[in-house]
C-alpha cells in the first residue's frame, strides 16, 4: 500500500477508526437480533438498523486500510451515515409509531450519546484533513 | 447477572478509562500496564459470560434473552480488539483507544444491567 495509506488510521484517526468498531458491533449486533426475533413488527425499522450497521462497516473498514478507492468508500459511506442519521432522525420523531424499538439512528442517536449524529461529521472533516496533495 | 460481578468490571474498566486518559493527556504511548490492565478486563468479561450461560441456563435471565446474549459475548471482543489496534499506534492516540474500549466495556454492562432487570 502506498504511503497515503497509512494517514487515515494513524494519530487522531485511530481513535476514529476505533469509535467506528464499536458503533459497527453495536449496530450490527442490535440489527442481527432485531431482525432474527421480530423483523414482522417493524420491518422499516429494522431493515434501516440493518443498513445503518453495513454502513458503520464499511465505514470501519474503509478509513482502517486508508488507500484511494478505500478514501471513496469511506467518503460515500460517511455522506450515507450523516443523510441517514437526519432523515431517520426526523422520520422518528414525525412518525413514532413506524419506529416503536429504537435504530442507532433514531431521535438523531439520542440513545448512543448522539454519537451517530457527531460521528460522520468528524470522519468527513478527518477525510478532507488528510486528503492526499495534489501530485 | 452477578451484580458484584457487573459491579468490578464496571469499576475496573473506569480506573483503567481514567489511566489510559493520563497517559493520553501526558502524550505518552501505551505500554504493558496497560495490556494487563485489558488483559484483566478480559478475564472477567469471560468468567461473567460462564456464570451469564449457567444463569440463562437455570432459567433466571431476562424474556430478552437474545440481546443479552448478544452483550455478553460481543463484549469480550472489545478488550482484545482495543489492545490490539492501540499497541500498533506508538503515539498519545493509543491509549486514547483504551479510553474508548474501557468506557464501552461500561457502558455495555449498564445496558446489561438494564436488560437484565427488564426495564429497557
Amino acid at each position: 500500500m502506498s504511503d497515503q495509506g497509512v494517514a487515515t488510521r494513524s494519530g487522531p484517526g485511530r481513535l476514529l477508526v476505533a469509535v467506528y468498531a464499536i458503533f459497527a458491533l453495536a449496530a450490527g449486533a442490535r440489527a442481527g437480533v432485531q431482525i432474527a426475533t421480530r423483523f414482522d413488527e417493524a420491518p422499516l425499522a429494522y431493515t434501516l438498523s440493518a443498513v445503518a450497521a453495513v454502513i458503520y462497516v464499511l465505514a470501519t473498514v474503509a478509513l482502517a486500510l486508508g488507500g484511494r478507492t478505500s478514501r471513496r468508500v469511506a467518503f460515500a459511506a460517511l455522506t450515507i451515515e450523516l443523510a441517514g442519521v437526519l432523515i431517520v432522525g426526523t422520520l422518528s420523531l414525525a412518525d413514532p409509531e413506524a419506529f416503536p424499538d429504537a435504530t442507532v439512528w433514531s431521535g438523531f442517536g439520542r440513545g448512543y450519546g448522539f454519537i451517530p449524529l457527531v460521528l460522520p461529521v468528524i470522519g468527513l472533516y478527518w477525510l478532507r484533513r488528510t486528503r492526499p496533495a495534489a501530485p | 447477572m452477578t451484580n458484584w460481578l457487573a459491579t468490578t468490571i464496571i469499576v475496573v474498566s473506569l480506573l483503567g478509562a481514567a489511566y489510559s486518559l493520563v497517559t493520553a493527556l501526558r502524550d505518552r504511548p501505551m505500554d504493558v500496564g496497560h495490556l494487563i490492565m485489558l488483559g484483566l478486563v478480559e478475564v472477567l468479561l469471560v468468567v461473567q459470560a460462564v456464570l451469564g450461560f449457567v444463569k440463562l441456563g437455570d432459567d433466571q435471565g431476562p424474556a430478552d434473552s437474545a440481546t443479552f446474549i448478544g452483550y455478553m459475548l460481543g463484549i469480550l471482543l472489545i478488550p482484545a480488539a482495543g489492545a490490539g489496534w492501540g499497541v500498533l499506534e506508538r503515539s498519545r492516540w493509543g491509549p486514547g483507544v483504551i479510553v474508548v474500549a474501557c468506557l464501552s466495556v461500561a457502558v455495555m454492562i449498564v445496558r446489561m444491567n438494564q436488560i437484565w432487570a427488564g426495564d429497557v
